[in-house]
């Protein structure tokens, strides 16, 4: 099987998590996305492992899904105090910090 | 001790005394600061008597005596050493400052006793006294220099020493801003004589006067620019407007600053210069000349001021002219001769003029004086002692001094002839204002306060008002304190004015024509390198007349005023009503301020409003200062406009940046 049909559904994927951020207000969506373009990454890393024939590409996803899981906790923990703060759910509303 | 020990001891004395004074304030009873002070300064004039008697154990030629302490700066030619130069000159010089002083501080203690800032006053006083004496013994431009501006600024000090007055600041401000003018003149003229003499050092500089040419466009420069620094000191037309103002101060100020030592600083200049001036004949003359006008320009304005002290204040101005007019006419001795009978009478005068200032509660007109004669014995003789030399009358000091310039400046000949008369003429308006101020303060019907005196109780005015203005001020730093202290009731301000009276009425015997000539063969060591110190001298029936003339107008000046104040008082006003132009142009004071005001203050106003309005506000404002922030500004806004704190719009950055980067990779590998 040929290598490139992986690097397009790694590519549309990449597309729908980039496209997830920019239009979503909810945090919560904005984490699922981003997930997904990490996902993106891991699916695009293990295809040129395949095609390379070695295993790095494999180790890196391994990896890169230990910091996405990191994230994921961290992001989460954030929305959770957002709500619990009584604050909007919503990334537009909290630009207090802007320059 | 050494010749050189006693000029150094003759300078820390009244050091020690301000520092001594000033650090122990709080400490020490306020008394005693006042005998203090007067102490230092008296042990100054022993020192100078004691530097006297060793100056007159040498010989001829060894009477010029440089002592250095150390080296201040030594570089490039420049040489500045904290030297003395001890000749008869300023031994002269330093006797009679600091005996004057002596005096005045005596004066002082008591005049001022219920002064709040008695303590600081003596401080000031002991400091002025330290600055002059440094003038006139340094040894060197640079340390003549030095003096010359600490005189400024204790001058400035003791104008304003009572601060809340509007009137006594803004005169202290005017006399220490013309001061700087005389200052700036007179670093100047020791630039233009150090550029070709290459010494700072005073004898140094005279042997390299041969260097220049007679009347040399260099010399004759340097010396009008120190004869600016000499105009500003002594108060000479068109530099002398701060001095009236001047009498804003304190009445022991005045007398001792404003007529017996500060004003006299000039004179001593151009006799210090001689060398430089005789040289610059051209430089002198002018100085001759405006010597002659400020005596006549003065003695004018005499006549109709109507405060008691400013009287005296342009009498001293007058009188100072007389003296410039002296030595810028190479008559050296003489015009010493005149300061030092000049620092006896005019303090004298002041002195007794803050007697009866006191016993008016600090009125000064003398439009509301009158009658004192009887209330006021010691005073009114003081005040005639110190009129009757002022004016001339022999046998009294003034009378041989002005008499000898007079001839001096007429044996000239030439155009000096003109002085020498117009310095006549001056001498009888003498004569009529001196004692048109006499005879107003003390003669015809006794005003109130002189009623109540006479029955022996001083009067107090119900509340304090500042003479110059009639604004109501309070006593702590207003006229010397709620008491008020007559010469007739405290032994300090007798004893000063006694012993004053007795220099006013004997000192002429140091120099009466053909007879004594102390002074003149004293000097000698000082002026040998003089051209016309020897040759100068009167003939034998210039002398004769002179003195005769002079005699004639100051009896016939005191006569006139008698008539006009004592016996015809209506006469007086009707001469004032007929010339009311003239009398007004004399109290406006010839609109010598009006003129400054506008050749000089109002220019340099609109040059300044013009410098900030334009200058300032646009090119420094809006173009060297604008141009760069105005870029910062312009780039901050734009970097401050992309945080917009839109969590997304920042990822849509991020995402554009990085596809932007992607594809430039792309196309630069491809």
């Amino acid at each position: 099987m040929n290598i490139e049909w992986y690097l397009v559904v790694s590519a549309l994927v990449f597309c729908i998590g980039a496209g997830g951020i920019l239009v979503r207000r909810n945090p919560l969506v904005i984490l699922l996305c981003l997930e997904l373009m990490l996902n993106a990454g891991n699916l695009a890393l293990v295809a040129f492992a395949r095609a390379h024939g070695n295993q790095d590409g494999q180790i890196f996803a391994l990896v890169v899904m230990v910091v996405a899981a990191c994230e994921v906790a961290v992001g989460l923990g954030l929305i959770v105090a957002i709500y619990r703060r009584r604050l909007p759910i919503d990334v537009d509303e909290l630009r207090e910090l802007q320059g | 001790m050494s010749l050189q020990t006693y000029g150094w001891l003759v300078l820390l004395f009244p050091l020690g005394g301000t520092v001594l004074i000033a650090l122990t304030w709080s400490v020490l009873p306020w008394k005693l600061h006042g005998y203090l002070g007067t102490l230092a300064i008296f042990l100054s004039f022993l020192c100078a008597v004691g530097a006297l008697f060793e100056l007159q154990d040498r010989g001829e030629e060894e009477r010029q005596v440089v002592t250095v302490a150390w080296d201040y700066a030594n570089t490039v030619g420049v040489d500045a050493q904290l030297s003395l130069l001890l000749d008869p000159l300023s031994v002269f010089m330093a006797l009679v400052v600091s005996g004057i002083s002596t005096l005045i501080h005596l004066y002082s203690v008591s005049y001022m006793a219920s002064d709040r800032g008695y303590t600081r006053f003596f401080a000031y006083l002991n400091y002025f006294v330290f600055s002059m004496l440094l003038l006139v013994l340094a040894g060197n431009f640079f340390f003549l220099i030095v003096g010359w501006a600490f005189v400024g600024a204790a001058s400035y000090l003791l104008i304003s020493f009572w601060y809340r007055r509007t009137t006594a600041t803004a005169a202290g401000i005017k006399a220490f801003v013309i001061n700087v003018v005389g200052d700036v003149g007179l670093v100047l003229g020791t630039y233009f004589i150090f550029k070709r003499t290459g010494s700072l050092d005073f004898l140094r500089a005279f042997e390299g006067v041969q260097e220049f040419s007679r009347n040399e466009g260099d010399l004759v420069a340097g010396c009008l620019l120190l004869l600016v620094g000499a105009f500003a000191k002594s108060a000479q037309v068109p530099l002398h407007t701060w001095l009236p103002d001047a009498m804003e101060g304190p009445t022991p100020v005045s007398a001792l600053i404003h007529a017996a030592t500060m004003v006299t600083a000039g004179v001593y200049l151009i006799a210090r210069m001689h060398p430089f001036f005789e040289q610059a004949p051209a430089a002198a003359d002018v100085g001759a000349i405006l010597g002659c006008a400020t005596l006549l320009i003065a003695a004018s304005i005499g006549l109709v001021v109507t405060d008691l002290k400013r009287v005296i204040a342009y009498s001293t101005m007058s009188q100072i002219g007389y003296m410039v007019m002296g030595v810028c006419s190479a008559a050296y001795a003489a015009g010493l001769f005149h300061l030092m009978t000049h620092a006896f009478f005019k303090a004298l005068l002041f002195m007794a003029a803050g007697s009866v200032i006191a016993a008016m509660a600090g009125e000064q007109n003398l439009d509301r004086m009158g009658g004192f004669r009887r209330a006021m014995p010691f005073t009114f003789g003081c005040m005639v002692i110190g009129g009757l030399a002022l004016a001339g009358v022999p046998p009294f000091a003034g009378f041989f001094s002005k008499d000898e310039i007079l001839s001096l400046v007429i044996a000239r000949e030439d155009w000096h002839v003109v002085l020498g008369v117009l310095g006549f003429v001056g001498s009888l308006l003498t004569a009529i204002y001196t004692w048109r101020m006499i005879f107003r303060a003390f003669f015809n019907e006794p005003v109130e306060q002189a009623h109540e005196l006479e029955h022996g109780h001083l009067y107090h005015a119900p509340e304090h008002t500042n003479p110059a203005t009639g604004e109501v001020e309070d006593t702590d730093v207003g006229f010397p304190g709620p008491d008020h202290h007559i010469a007739e009731r405290e032994w300090s301000m007798k004893v000063a004015m006694a012993l004053l009276a007795v220099g006013a009425v004997f000192a002429g015997v140091l120099q009466i024509p053909k007879v004594t000539d102390v002074l003149h063969t004293f000097l000698e060591p000082s002026f040998h390198d003089s051209r016309y110190y020897e040759s100068l001298e009167p003939s034998d029936g210039l002398t004769w007349i002179g003195l005769a003339v002079g005699a004639l107008l100051a009896l016939s000046g005191i006569a006139l005023a008698y008539r006009l104040w004592v016996q015809d008082r209506a006469r007086p006003g009707a001469i004032r009503a007929r010339l009311a132009a003239v009398h007004g142009f004399l109290v406006r004071k010839w609109y010598f301020d009006e003129l400054i005001d506008a050749v000089v203050v109002r220019p340099f106003a609109w040059f300044g409003r013009f410098a900030r309005d334009v200058f300032e506000r646009v090119v420094v404002n809006g173009i060297v200062v604008g141009g760069p922030t105005g870029a910062v500004r312009a780039g901050s806004a734009a970097v401050r406009a992309v945080q917009s704190g839109f969590l997304r719009y920042y990822a849509a950055l991020l995402l554009v940046g990085v596809t932007g980067l992607g594809l430039y990779f792309l196309i630069a590998a491809s």
